[in-house]
């Protein structure tokens, strides 16, 4: 792994293990309703300051925390055109299948390319660390998943282009 | 993988229509006639009409209407004496050309499967009059390049011609002293389709230019129209992928060549679009086995503490150790093990301080009867 991106994921996971810090907390607005600070934003004593942490222009991470939620949003370095499809076909693939995920958004946050929304509930769930350990993972997989299927697409036009030129010989 | 890939792209590009070919076969493997009216449309604008009657035994017509491949007007006697003696030389037997054609199409044939060739033969003729539509396209492109080298019949005229082999893919020729120059306007709809094609563009022009390859055509990506096609129609400009153009010299229409270039040239666009949806298709699959596992990694993740919590309880009951031992016990052994907790319990309590000797007095005078259980009965004496 490249040095600049180990220290770029060990800010963010430093900052995570320091931002997620949630317990259960009811709505104040409507009784009897539990519902994500963080999304809400209906009062704002129950939020923290919002942490942002660029590794370069193209490369950020914004996490926004809640008493009972945290927001971390995702924008992916797209370096060319190819890189920007992939990485849009992509995360909208995964985006689309969030279920899957339980604690990815649908929809990210406007200016980014992912999202996700952890709860009081899922840390109950799945142990923080683990969740930490995940965030993590996923932003190195998809890093590599798209520098992969943008080496693959390129075999691909190389291969079809020589067999194309074949056909002349 | 990649191999057959390719190879399946290669089998895609077909110059026989399949359905006619099906269902010339099935006339051709029916032992009895039988009445055969079919139309057939292909690509939106090609027709084949089928007609095959009871009476008529191992007679069939085949009609055919096409777009041509240029602009020209077709001849008042139908297709040049060059492409009817193209498609008669399939199998000059079996195929007549029947003259003037059916109203409304421009070829009219007449298919005698009696004098077909006996065995493997007969798939082979039958699969090149399936093709005849593709014949008749390429005949016009192969004139074309087989004057390549030919200077006095184009000298001075440089405008561009005008090809269309599929509806709505166009593409050009440009006449040039000893090499001709075929270009490609590229559109597609969707941006991702525009990118992949472009990345096999670059790769195209990157393989062409290599020593290895430096016998095939040069090939040129370029996303504005060659000057080539100055004053050509706006709308045959305006592109999306760009222009990919070619230039044909005199040794790549030599022979058999020619055959395989006309052919490489007329299905140039299919190809790039096979090539685009297949590597959408290899995209999507791979994103689907990239998902599979990161939500393996979140479940395993989630497996994981599971298991910790599990030992964690685990550890924290380990303070009661004889509850955890009883409990892991069967219930036979438990019941075993109170009775004898018991009954040295009583030992315990009937003889309480141990006095010498006394054993043998007890046993002589305190004797204590036997207990008997209340399942089981005493012998009355």
């Amino acid at each position: 792994m490249a040095n600049t991106l180990r220290l770029y994921l060990t800010c963010i996971r430093n900052t995570l293990d320091a931002a997620m810090c949630l317990q259960n907390f009811p709505c104040q607005e409507v009784e009897r309703h539990n519902k994500p600070e963080v999304e809400l934003k209906t009062s704002p004593e129950l939020l923290l300051n919002p942490v942002l942490i660029c590794r370069n222009e193209a490369e950020k991470c914004l996490i926004e925390t809640s008493i009972n939620s945290l927001r971390i949003s995702l924008k992916v370095k797209q370096a060319d055109e190819l890189e920007n499809i992939l990485t849009k076909k992509f995360l909208r693939f995964l985006s689309m299948r969030a279920e899957a995920f339980q604690v990815l958004r649908r929809k990210p946050v406007q200016g980014y390319d992912i999202s996700f929304l952890i709860t009081n509930y899922h840390c109950e769930e799945m142990q923080k660390h683990k969740l930490i350990d995940f965030i993590i993972q996923f932003m190195e997989d998809i890093d590599k998943e798209i520098s992969e299927l943008k080496m693959s697409v390129n075999t691909r036009g190389r291969l079809v282009a020589t067999e194309f030129l074949k056909q002349f010989i | 993988m990649r191999k057959k890939g390719i190879s399946l792209s290669m089998a895609c590009l077909e110059r026989a229509s399949p359905a006619l070919k099906e269902i010339l076969l099935k006339l051709y493997h029916a032992n009895k006639s039988t009445e055969i009216d079919h139309h057939l449309y292909e690509f939106g604008s090609v027709e084949y009409h089928i007609q095959s009657s009871a009476s008529d035994e191992h007679i069939t017509y085949l009609s055919i209407s096409t777009p041509l491949l240029t602009q020209e007007v077709l001849l008042p006697y139908g297709f040049s004496h060059r492409t009817k003696q193209m498609v008669t030389a399939i199998c000059p037997d079996a195929v007549e050309i029947i003259e003037p054609a059916k109203e409304g199409y421009q070829l009219t044939l007449r298919l005698d499967f009696a004098k077909l060739p006996n065995g493997k033969d007969s798939l082979k003729v039958i699969a090149e009059i399936s093709a005849v539509q593709a014949r008749i396209l390429s005949s016009r492109l192969k004139e074309i390049l087989m004057n390549v080298n030919s200077q006095d019949s184009y000298q001075g005229m440089y405008k561009p011609i005008k090809l269309v082999y599929r509806p709505s893919e166009p593409f050009f020729i440009i006449i040039q002293p000893q090499k001709i120059i075929a270009v490609f306007p590229i559109h597609f709809t969707d941006k991702p389709d525009v990118i992949i094609a472009t990345t096999f563009f670059q790769e195209l022009m990157d393989v062409g230019s290599s020593e290895k390859w430096a016998k095939a055509p040069p090939c040129c990506w370029s996303p504005i129209p060659p000057p080539g096609l100055r004053g050509e129609l706006f709308e045959d400009l305006s592109t999306t992928g760009g222009f990919v153009s070619f230039e044909i010299s005199p040794r790549h229409v030599k022979g058999k060549k020619l055959d395989k270039t006309v052919w490489s040239l007329l299905n140039f666009y299919a190809y790039v679009k096979f090539h685009v949806k297949s590597t959408r298709s290899f995209i999507q699959r791979r994103m689907r086995k990239r998902l599979e596992g990161l939500v393996e990694l979140l479940h395993k993740r989630n497996i994981k503490v599971e298991d910790e919590e599990e030992e964690k309880r685990r550890h924290k009951i380990q303070g009661f150790k004889c509850t955890i031992r009883i409990a892991n016990l069967p219930k036979l052994s438990v019941l075993k093990r109170r009775y004898n907790g018991f009954s040295r319990t009583i030992k315990r309590i009937r003889s309480r301080i141990r006095i010498h000797g006394f054993g043998r007095f007890r046993h002589r005078w305190l004797k204590i009867p036997k207990f008997s259980s209340s399942m089981g009965y005493t012998k009355l004496e």
